[in-house]
C-alpha cells in the first residue's frame, strides 16, 4: 500500500468506505435515538402504540412529487384540552356532556380513514351517544344516533355501513369532506365533530377524533400501522452486526483451522478435507430453515449455525491452497531448524504472511451473510422479535405490496440492503485488487 | 488409452462412493437435527396410525363392530405395528438408521397436507413431479451464465484497462445481492410497472393449446427468473474469470505460444482457456452450490412450480415429510453436481488423469 | 523440408556487404511504461550478423538482453511505450510487415526462440509432441503425417526418447523439458534461433549436456543462433561473435577470439576480468558500483561512472565506432 495518496487510485474503495461509514452512522444513531426497548415497543407494541398511525401510508416526502397536497394525520383529543366540552347537570343523577372537536382540513386529497375514540371513566358500558358532523358550509350530518358506547370504545366511522348507505354509497371519509358542487374535490375549511352523551354525574367522558392522513413519517407505515422508520433505522445495526460477526467468525475460524490443518498435515489435514467435502453437500439454507421452523428463530442461534456450517466450506479450500504454498517458504524451514514450536510457526509466521491476501475475502463475504439474514426473514423465519429489513420485505411480500402499488414498502428495505451490500463489495473488490499478489505481475 | 479409461473408471467409482457416503452423513445429521424435538417420531407414529386405521376400518370383517370395539382394535393393531417397525427401540442407532434408510432410498412417506397435481399424497410423487421444472430453470440459467461469462471474460482479458474492463470492475460488486432480490426488482419494473412480462408462474392462463404456444409461454415465463439469476452473478463471474485469465495469460507458455506464431484466437483457446479450465470449473462448482440455495427463494418469488417452492409451501404448512424429502433431494442434487464437475475436472486436467497429484504452483 | 518462402526485399539502394547479412538490426528501440516513468530497455541497438555465424549476447542482469530478443521477435508487452528501428532478415525488412504477415511468414518460420526457465514454457494440458509439432500445423503449412515425422526428427536431434512425444510436460524432467523447447525451436527449420539463457535454470550436469547438444546441432545443421546469457564461460564454446550490452545499449560487438581474450570496451574488459578461468592465477575482479537504472539513464556514456579509463569526453554519449571488424561504443576508439 502506498499510503493515503495511493488510495486515490481506487475510487471504488473510497466510495465503499463512504457508504459503510454512512451506514455505521445510521446504526449508531438508531441505537442512541431509539433505545432497544423503545424500538421493540414501537415494533411489537400493538394497537396501543400504533393506533393513531394511518395504515399503509406513504412517506411524507411523496408530497413533493404531487401537485396536490397530501393529507397528514390530524388528531383532536378532548383529554388534551382540544375542542370544547360542556357539561349540563340533569335531574336524575346524570349529566349531559357535549364535546366539540373542531379541526381545519386544508389538504387537496381526502383522508384515509376517520375514527372516533371515546374514554368513559366511572360508568358502565352502553351509554347512548349521538355523534354528528358539521361541514364548513354549515351542513350537519348525524353519524350515529343514540348509539350505545362501551367504556373504552372506538367508532370506525369509515367502516360504518349504515352511514355509508345514507351517504349515497360513498366512503364516509370521502363523502363527509366532499364539496357538494364537485364530489371529487375536497371542501377545505373548518370542520367539527360533535358528541353528545348522557352519563352519570361522577363520570368523565373524553373523546379523540383521528383523521388519518395518507402520508406519515419519513418512511411511511405498514399494514399494522407501524412507522417504517423503526425497522429501517434498526435494520442497519442488526444487518451490520450479523453480517460482520458471521463473516469474521467464519473467516477467523476457517483461517485458524486451515493453518493448523495444513501445517500438521497427515490425518489432521485429511480429516479437515473430508469434513469440507461433506459440508459442501449439506445444503445450508434448507438446514437453517429446518432449524428455524422446528426449534427457534432466534437470530443468535441462526448466527451460530451459520458460522458452524460455513467454517469447512469453500473458504477452507482456498485458504489451504495458500497455506500449502506458504509452508514451502525457506524461512519456515529455518524456523523449524531453530526449534520454533508448532504454535509459534503457525501463529507468528504462517498466518501473518497469508492474512493480507485473505482480507478481501473477509469483506466480500459480509454481504452474503447480510442477505442470508434477509433471506431467512423473507421466508418467514426471521427473528420474531427484531425489526429487520428482511422482516419488512417479508411483510411487504406477504401482503402483496407490489400488487397493491405500495412500492415504497418494498423499495425502502430493498434499496438499503442493496446499498449496504454494494458498499462492502466495493471495499472487498478494491482490497482484492490491492492485495492479490498474483495480480502484481499483470 | 485403455489404461486411461480404466484409471478414469476407477476414479469415477471411488468418487461416487465417497459422495454417496457424504450424502448419507448429511442426511443422517439432518435426521438427527429434525428429530431433536421428537418430531420425526411423532410424524412416523401418526403415519402408522393412519395406515392401520385405514386398514382396519375398511376391512369388511370389522365394519359391523360397534365404535368402541373398532377403536380398541385399531389401537391394538397400532401397538403391534409400532413394535414390529421397531418404534419402541432407541433412536440411536435403530430408529435413526431406519429413517436414514427410508430417506436415502427415497421412501419418503406421505405428506401431511400437500398433494401432487395428480392427487397423490406421496412425497415422492409430489417432489418428482416438480423436479423437472426446477432443473429446467436451474439448468438454463446456469448454462447461459457459464458460457456467456466465460467468453466475455476471455475477450475482456485481452483488453486490460479499457473502458469495458473498468465498467465490469465497477459493476462487479453488484453480485452482493442474491438472485431472488434482483427478481423482485425485475418484477417491479417489468411486471408491475411496464406490464411487459408475467409476474410469475409457469404458463399463461388459459393454457395455450398448441405445442408451440405452450413452449413459448414457458419461455416467456422463464425470462425474468433467468435474468434474475444471471444478474446476481454475471458481473462478478466475469470479473473473477477475467482476472484468472489475466494471471494465466502472463504465463511463460503463453508467451512462447505467441512467439511460435499462433494467432490470438489459437492462443486464447489452447493456451489460456484450456489450462485454466480446471480451476474455472472448480470455481463454478461453488457458484452452482450457492445457486442451489438461492433456488428456493427464487422459485417462491416467481411462483415457479419447482421443488424450491414446494419447500416453501411445506414450511408454511408445517408439512414435515415434504421438508425432509426436499432436503434429501437437495442433498442428492448437490452431490450429483459435485460429481459431474469432478468428472469434467478430471477430463480437463491431465495431471489428475495421469495421477500426478499435488499442486503445480 | 521447405517452408513458405520469404517476401520481397524492399530497399535496393542501400549499401551491402559482400555477403548479405543474415540479420541486420538498425537503431532498434524498445521502451516500456513503468509506474514511475519510462524504462529504456533497448536503446538504439545496431548490429549485423553474417550467415552461418552465431552470436552471444552478454551483460549483467537487467541490461536489456532479453528485451532485445523480444524486440527482434516483435513480442511486445502490454505496457510498451516505444518500438522503433528496423530489423532486416535475409535482406527483408521485417519491421515493415503487418502483424498478420509477420505472424505467418516470420515468426518461428524464420526466427524462433528458446526461452528462459523452460519449467513453465510448456502448456501443462497438451501433450509435448503436439506442442512441438504445432508450428508446422498452423495455417495449413503441412499435413499431420509430415509434421509428426519432422517432430520425431527433432526429438532425435536433441536427444529425447520418442515415447515422450505422448507425455505431458509435468512428466518430463527439467533437462528434458529444455530439450523439448529446443526441439520446438528447430522444428520449422528457421533461419535463426534465439536462445535466451537456455541453461540458467538447470543444474551443472544438465547444463553441460544441453550445451553439448547445442554444439552438435550447430555443427550438424549449420544453424545460426543468438545465445543470450550472463554466463560468459559457457557461451565461449558456441559463439563466433559476441555482443555486449550495458544499460540497454550495445557497447561492444566483436569476434569471439577478440572478446574473450582482449575485449575492447572498458566494461567488457572488466567483465572478462571477473570470469574465473581454469588455469589462471590472478583473482577475479569485480566492478564496483551499480549499473544505472534504465528509467533515468545518466547523460553521456552510461558506464562512465564506473569506468577507470574515463576522461572529459565521456560526459558526452559516444557513438558506435568501427574498430577493425568490431564496433565499440567508447570514445577511446574515436580514431578507429
Amino acid at each position: 500500500m502506498t499510503g493515503l495518496k495511493g488510495l486515490r487510485r481506487y475510487p471504488s474503495l473510497i466510495a465503499g468506505i463512504a457508504v459503510i461509514a454512512i451506514f455505521f452512522g445510521v446504526a449508531i444513531y438508531a441505537v442512541i435515538a431509539i433505545p432497544y426497548s423503545h424500538a421493540i415497543l414501537l415494533w411489537r407494541g400493538g394497537i396501543a402504540v400504533t393506533a393513531d398511525n394511518p395504515k399503509n401510508a406513504a412517506p411524507v416526502w411523496f408530497d413533493l412529487f404531487t401537485s396536490d397536497s397530501l393529507p397528514r394525520t390530524i388528531i383532536v383529543n378532548s383529554a388534551e384540552g382540544a375542542g370544547t366540552k360542556t357539561e349540563q347537570m340533569l335531574g336524575n343523577g346524570t349529566k349531559q356532556v357535549d364535546i366539540t372537536l373542531p379541526f381545519r382540513f386544508a389538504f387537496d386529497r381526502f383522508p384515509m380513514e376517520l375514527r372516533l375514540y371515546t374514554e368513559l371513566a366511572n360508568a358502565a358500558d352502553g351509554v347512548p351517544t349521538t355523534v354528528s358532523w358539521l361541514t364548513p358550509n354549515g351542513r350537519t350530518i348525524v353519524l350515529a344516533e343514540d348509539r350505545p358506547f362501551r367504556v373504552s370504545d372506538a367508532y370506525y366511522i369509515s367502516q360504518d355501513e349504515a352511514l355509508r348507505a345514507r351517504l349515497s354509497g360513498g366512503f364516509p371519509h370521502v363523502e363527509l369532506l366532499a364539496d357538494p358542487q364537485n364530489q371529487d374535490k375536497v371542501l377545505k375549511g373548518d370542520y367539527q365533530l360533535m358528541l353528545t352523551a348522557q352519563v352519570p354525574q361522577t363520570a368523565t367522558l373524553d373523546s379523540k377524533l383521528v383523521v388519518y392522513g395518507t402520508v406519515h413519517g419519513l418512511a411511511g407505515t405498514d399494514y399494522r400501522r407501524r412507522d417504517l422508520m423503526t425497522p429501517l433505522l434498526w435494520g442497519a445495526p442488526i444487518a451490520i452486526i450479523f453480517g460482520v460477526l458471521a463473516a469474521v467468525g467464519t473467516g477467523l475460524l476457517t483461517f485458524i483451522l486451515s493453518a493448523i490443518g495444513t501445517w500438521r498435515g497427515g490425518w489432521t489435514d485429511r480429516i479437515f478435507q473430508w469434513i469440507t467435502q461433506v459440508n459442501l453437500i449439506i445444503p445450508l439454507l434448507p438446514v437453517l430453515i429446518m432449524v428455524g421452523f422446528l426449534y427457534t428463530r432466534s437470530i443468535w442461534v441462526m448466527l451460530g449455525l451459520v458460522i458452524a456450517l460455513n467454517i469447512f466450506s469453500s473458504g477452507m479450500v482456498t485458504n489451504r491452497a495458500m497455506f500449502l504454498q506458504a509452508k514451502e517458504a525457506p524461512y519456515i524451514e529455518a524456523a523449524q531448524a531453530y526449534g520454533a514450536s508448532n504454535f509459534r510457526i503457525i501463529f507468528r509466521y504462517l498466518m501473518p504472511r497469508i492474512a493480507p491476501t485473505l482480507l478481501p475475502q473477509f469483506v466480500l463475504i459480509v454481504p452474503a451473510f447480510v442477505f442470508l439474514e434477509a433471506t431467512l426473514a423473507v421466508l418467514g423465519l426471521g427473528d420474531p422479535v427484531l425489526p429487520t429489513w428482511g422482516k419488512v420485505l417479508n411483510d411487504a411480500f406477504g401482503q402483496g405490496a407490489l400488487y397493491k402499488g405500495y412500492y415504497y414498502w418494498f423499495l425502502e428495505p430493498a434499496i438499503l440492503l442493496m446499498v449496504l451490500g454494494i458498499g462492502f463489495s466495493l471495499i472487498g473488490y478494491s482490497l482484492d485488487r490491492i492485495f492479490n499478489p498474483r495480480l502484481r505481475s499483470v | 488409452m485403455r489404461a486411461t479409461i480404466i484409471k478414469l473408471a476407477r476414479m469415477a467409482a471411488f468418487r461416487a462412493v465417497f459422495l454417496f457416503l457424504a450424502v448419507i452423513v448429511g442426511v443422517y445429521l439432518t435426521i438427527i437435527v429434525a428429530n431433536m424435538g421428537g418430531k420425526l417420531d411423532v410424524m412416523r407414529e401418526l403415519q402408522i396410525r393412519e395406515q392401520v386405521a385405514i386398514a382396519v376400518l375398511t376391512n369388511p370383517a370389522y365394519k359391523l363392530l360397534p365404535y368402541e370395539e373398532q377403536q380398541a382394535l385399531v389401537e391394538a393393531n397400532v401397538q403391534t405395528e409400532l413394535q414390529r417397525l421397531g418404534m419402541d427401540k432407541p433412536f440411536f442407532p435403530v430408529r435413526s438408521s431406519m429413517y436414514l434408510w427410508n430417506a436415502i432410498t427415497m421412501q419418503l412417506g406421505w405428506a401431511e397436507d400437500m398433494t401432487s397435481d395428480s392427487g397423490s399424497r406421496q412425497v415422492n410423487d409430489i417432489l418428482i413431479e416438480r423436479l423437472p421444472y426446477t432443473l429446467a430453470l436451474f439448468g438454463t440459467a446456469n448454462l447461459l451464465l457459464f458460457f456467456a461469462t466465460l467468453f466475455i471474460a476471455l475477450i475482456l482479458s485481452r483488453r486490460y484497462g479499457s473502458f469495458l474492463d473498468k465498467a465490469i470492475i465497477a459493476l462487479a460488486p453488484s453480485s452482493a445481492a442474491p438472485g431472488w432480490f434482483y427478481g423482485l426488482f425485475l418484477i417491479l419494473i417489468f411486471a408491475a410497472v411496464l406490464r411487459l412480462l408475467p409476474w410469475g408462474g409457469l404458463l399463461d392462463a388459459p393454457v395455450p393449446e398448441t405445442t408451440l404456444g405452450y413452449v413459448l409461454s414457458i419461455i416467456k415465463h422463464m425470462v425474468l427468473p433467468t435474468t434474475a439469476v444471471m444478474a446476481s452473478t454475471f458481473f462478478a463471474n466475469i470479473y473473477g474469470w477475467r482476472t484468472f485469465f489475466l494471471i494465466y495469460s502472463s504465463e511463460d507458455y503463453v508467451e512462447l505460444a505467441r512467439a511460435k506464431g499462433l494467432s490470438e484466437r489459437a492462443v486464447d483457446m489452447r493456451y489460456i482457456l484450456r489450462p485454466t479450465l480446471p480451476p474455472i470449473i472448480a470455481n463454478f462448482l461453488l457458484v452452482l452450490i450457492t445457486m442451489w440455495m438461492g433456488q428456493i427463494v427464487l422459485e417462491t418469488v416467481f411462483q415457479w412450480p419447482g421443488i424450491g417452492r414446494a419447500f416453501y409451501q411445506a414450511i408454511q404448512l408445517y408439512d414435515t415429510p415434504v421438508i425432509i424429502g426436499v432436503i434429501v433431494i437437495f442433498g442428492y442434487l448437490l452431490a450429483a453436481t459435485v460429481y459431474m464437475l469432478d468428472f469434467v475436472y478430471a477430463i480437463a486436467d491431465p495431471r489428475v488423469r495421469v495421477g500426478a497429484g499435488g499442486e503445480r504452483k | 523440408m521447405q517452408i513458405a518462402g520469404k517476401g520481397t526485399s524492399g530497399d535496393a539502394a542501400r549499401p551491402v556487404r559482400s555477403t548479405d547479412p543474415l540479420l541486420k538490426v538498425e537503431d532498434l528501440c524498445l521502451y516500456f511504461h513503468a509506474s514511475n516513468g519510462i524504462v529504456r530497455a533497448v536503446d538504439h541497438v545496431t548490429f549485423e550478423l553474417g550467415p552461418g555465424r552465431s552470436l552471444a549476447v552478454v551483460g549483467e542482469s537487467g541490461c536489456g538482453k532479453t528485451s532485445l530478443a523480444r524486440a527482434i521477435l516483435r513480442l511486445l508487452p502490454r505496457n510498451v511505450h516505444t518500438y522503433s528501428g528496423r530489423v532486416f532478415l535475409d535482406g527483408t525488412d521485417v519491421t515493415s510487415l503487418g502483424e498478420e504477415r509477420f505472424r505467418r511468414d516470420v515468426r518461428w518460420v524464420k526466427i524462433s526462440m528458446v526461452s528462459q526457465a523452460a519449467m513453465n514454457s510448456l502448456n501443462p494440458v497438451l501433450k509435448v509432441g503436439g506442442q512441438v509439432a504445432e508450428p508446422l500445423l498452423l495455417d495449413h503449412r503441412t499435413n499431420k503425417g509430415k509434421a509428426l515425422e519432422r517432430t520425431r526428427e527433432v526429438f532425435s536431434i536433441v536427444g529425447i526418447p520418442l515415447p515422450f512425444m505422448d507425455r505431458y510436460a509435468f512428466e518430463l524432467s527439467g533437462g528434458m523439458r529444455q530439450r523439448a523447447i529446443i526441439a520446438m525451436a528447430l522444428v520449422a527449420n528457421p533461419l535463426l534461433v534465439i536462445l535466451d539463457e537456455p541453461t540458467s535454470a538447470l543444474d551443472v550436469l544438465t547444463q553441460g549436456n544441453i550445451m553439448n547438444a547445442l554444439k552438435k546441432i550447430k555443427q550438424e545443421l549449420a544453424l545460426n543462433f543468438i545465445l543470450i546469457t550472463h554466463d560468459i564461460a559457457t557461451s565461449s564454446d558456441l559463439a563466433d561473435e559476441v555482443l555486449c550490452m550495458y544499460a540497454g545499449q550495445l557497447v561492444e560487438h566483436s569476434k569471439a577470439e577478440v572478446f574473450y581474450r582482449q575485449p575492447l570496451h572498458p566494461y567488457a574488459q572488466k567483465l572478462m576480468a571477473s570470469v574465473p578461468t581454469l588455469r589462471m592465477e590472478k583473482k577475479p575482479e569485480f566492478i564496483p558500483g551499480q549499473p544505472p537504472s534504465l528509467l533515468n539513464p545518466p547523460e553521456g556514456c552510461r558506464f562512465a561512472a564506473r569506468c577507470v579509463k574515463r576522461f572529459e569526453r565521456c560526459q558526452e554519449e559516444p557513438p558506435l565506432f568501427v574498430h577493425g571488424d568490431a564496433t565499440v561504443k567508447c570514445w577511446l576508439y574515436e580514431r578507429g
